[in-house]
């Protein structure tokens, strides 16, 4: 079946004038939702002029969907993006928010293999966002389909995508699993919790599980605890501290580096690495070479 | 949540190829061109010439049927006006001292029994020869006007405003090229073209034939709605990707349009310019021979002023009068007075060497050649290489205009 192959690209360059914005790019992408952090997008686009549902009709149309077909998948699929009745309204009057559905609806409304959204929760407030992202992983989960979002939200990439791929400067500089991506180099455990979370943490080194406050301010009273993994042998022990503590704890789970961390360290390594090549011997006598 | 919410459904259906893409784009394109009040008055406007035509079409089969064409014939020559407007007067005139069965003997197609025409005319040649000149005319003058009016109106916005609204990525990020978006485009001002010049020039056809003697006429005259058809295309062509060249060639739909009619204008000035320019010189050079030869004349291949088709020999010293009443026309005052439709309805016997440089004069001649006016290769040649390069820089800015953001 076509469906089950991924989709490849193998060596991709792209040049906008001296420009090189891909350069021999290769990615495989499989179903499921990746994000994809760099570049900038195009924005949003429609054909003024046209309601809504006109809009996601033409976009199906487009696509091959006959005339009557066209129009009730449009509708079906502007309901499931929860457009209400401004789907009746031009597009260029409709709010951000409602013109983000109807690019969305658009995008899905032939059912594609593959989605490519350029930052979906754009102008959209909190329900919607979660609702959008729901969809999102709805489309990856349910239906199969590769969806490749890219946005700068890290903690949407966070919270839907199965993979990222963070392009810089033209290359891939990292791409995998978010769980492993966002793994800290020595595993640990994060505490979060209610009370004294200094004192839970000076009191779990004192009897041997060493723990350290992290993302907290100077008075120790909020912010989280790194420790080492408890492992079942020693979790008691992190439940007797915390009671003499006086701290309530409300989770506790393997810890993970938060993306944006891992998306700055990999921009300064990319601009670092770029740096390195420039100023090698070998580019230099390119360079000055007539 | 949606009363009719049933969530996300696959959709496995047969899609259309492609080239389905272009009859959407044309159709979403009409439907919102539409929507403009001044386009539906432009087109609604458009039919109203064809009902000025239908009176000469209307005069003329009259004329036939009641026996009075050799009457009209002379009437013409004599300078009436024979169908309100002057156009029938116009044309008649000329075309009975050019029709080929003159002086061969008749081919009338008229009815049995009916009360004969004239031995001399061939009723058949002569409104083959009518109706091609007025159906020429009504293409060449109101309508290629109107058509370049509501080509302005529309074409300008057709690719700027998709730059503007950043729309081509609809189109371009799903199954839809360059060569689809480009005649889907075409087709809707191809529509127009329909609306404005085949449909009424087929109307005009349909109505010469209904008032005609006989039924058997619209055999006769088989060929004149393909070549109206045919016209339309010659017309619609370069106008069409000359026009959406520009539309590409911006994101301000206004500045498109200024561009289309600053072009459709300048190069009419400077078609009339020169052409005026020539005529004084050929006018100066006449009067320097005449003046040194004793006024010889060089017939057809001579300027306007000279009778064209000998004749009017007969007539000389009358048309001489006339003539000078009539700003140097032979063929009586009506000609002269209506010098723009005898020049569109192809009876200038002068070449006009400068058409190539204007489209509208360009057009026309191409039209005239497909209805069989303008054969002569010196006219034709220039303005159809003329046309053809503009239609080929169109194309070719077009293709590199359409999907530049996709490459800036």
């Amino acid at each position: 079946m076509l469906d089950d192959l991924p989709v490849r690209l193998d060596g991709v360059v792209k040049r906008y004038g001296n420009r090189t914005v891909l350069d021999g790019v290769s990615l495989e992408f499989t179903p499921g939702v990746t994000g994809l952090l760099g570049p900038n997008g195009a924005g949003k686009c429609a054909v003024p002029g046209l309601s809504g549902v006109e809009m996601v009709r033409y976009a199906a149309r487009l696509c091959g969907l006959p005339g009557t077909e066209s129009l009730r998948r449009a509708h079906e699929v502007l309901d499931w993006c929860d457009a209400g009745q401004e789907r009746y309204r031009p597009v260029e009057t409709l709010s951000v928010g409602t013109r983000q559905k109807v690019a969305f609806a658009a995008a899905i409304v032939h059912d594609p293999r593959m989605v490519i959204l350029d930052e979906p929760t754009n102008g959209l407030d909190p329900l919607e966002r979660r609702a959008m992202l729901g969809r999102l992983v709805t489309l990856a989960r349910d239906h199969g389909k590769t969806v490749l979002v890219s946005t700068h939200v890290l903690p949407d990439v966070q919270s839907i995508c199965d993979r990222v791929i963070v392009l810089a400067r033209g290359r891939v500089r990292l791409t995998g699993a978010i769980e492993q991506l966002t793994r800290p180099a020595t595993p640990a455990h994060r505490l979060e919790g209610d009370g004294p979370l200094a004192d839970l943490a000076r009191l779990l080194t004192v009897r041997g599980l060493p723990a350290r406050m992290v993302d907290g301010d100077e008075s120790g009273a909020t912010g989280a605890i790194l420790l080492e993994p408890p492992g079942s042998d020693r979790i008691g022990l992190v439940w007797a501290s915390a009671r003499d503590a006086g701290v309530v704890i409300r989770s506790l789970e393997p810890a993970a580096r938060p993306l944006e961390e891992v998306f700055v360290q990999t921009l300064r390594d990319a601009e670092a690495a770029d740096e390195t090549s420039r100023g090698a011997p070998g580019q230099e006598v390119a360079h000055a070479a007539p | 949540m949606p009363l009719h919410d049933v969530g996300y459904r696959p959709w496995r259906g047969e899609r259309l190829g492609s080239a389905a893409a272009i009859g959407v784009i044309a159709l979403t394109g009409i439907k919102l061109a539409w929507t403009s009040r001044w386009l539906r008055r432009m087109v609604f406007f458009a039919w109203s010439p064809a009902l000025v035509f239908a009176m000469s079409f209307f005069a003329f089969e009259q004329a036939i049927d009641e026996g009075r064409l050799v009457n009209m014939r002379e009437a013409a020559r004599a300078g009436r006006n024979l169908d309100g407007v002057g156009m029938l007067g116009t044309v008649l005139a000329d075309t009975l001292g050019r029709t080929p069965g003159y002086a061969k003997g008749t081919r009338a197609v008229r009815p049995a029994g009916a009360p004969p025409v004239d031995p001399k005319i061939d009723v058949a040649d002569t409104r083959r020869v009518v109706w091609s000149r007025l159906l020429l005319a009504f293409m060449r003058v109101p309508q290629a006007v109107l058509l370049a009016v509501v080509i302005g109106l529309v074409a300008p916005t057709l690719v700027s405003r998709d730059l503007r609204a950043k729309a081509w990525l609809v189109y371009f990020t799903r199954p839809v090229g360059r060569l689809e978006y480009i005649l889907g485009k075409a087709a809707i001002l191809g529509v127009l073209v329909a609306a404005i010049t085949v449909l009424p020039a087929l109307a005009l056809w349909l109505m010469g034939v209904l008032v005609s003697p006989s039924i058997w006429v619209a055999v006769d005259t088989w060929d004149l709605p393909l070549k109206a058809v045919a016209a339309s295309v010659v017309l619609a062509v370069p106008t069409v990707l000359l026009a959406l060249a520009y539309s590409s060639a911006t994101a301000e739909s206004r500045i498109a349009s200024f561009a289309w009619f600053a072009t459709w204008a300048a190069c009419w000035i400077a078609h009339s310019t020169l052409t005026t320019a020539a005529m004084v010189a050929a006018s100066r050079q006449a009067e320097v021979a005449d003046a040194s030869g004793g006024g010889q004349r060089e017939g057809r291949t001579g300027s306007w002023g000279e009778d064209p088709f000998g004749d009017l020999e007969e007539d000389r010293s009358v048309t001489a009068r006339q003539s000078s009443s009539a700003g140097g026309y032979p063929g009586g005052g009506l000609r002269g007075r209506f010098r723009w439709l005898s020049k569109a309805a192809g009876m200038d016997p002068v070449i006009d060497r400068w058409a190539w440089l204007s489209p509208y004069h360009a057009l026309g001649v191409m039209q005239a050649w497909i209805f069989g006016i303008e054969t002569r290769p010196q006219a034709v040649v220039p303005s159809l290489v003329s046309l053809a390069l503009v239609s080929l820089v169109a194309v070719i800015v077009l293709l590199n205009r359409i999907d530049a953001p996709t490459r800036a």
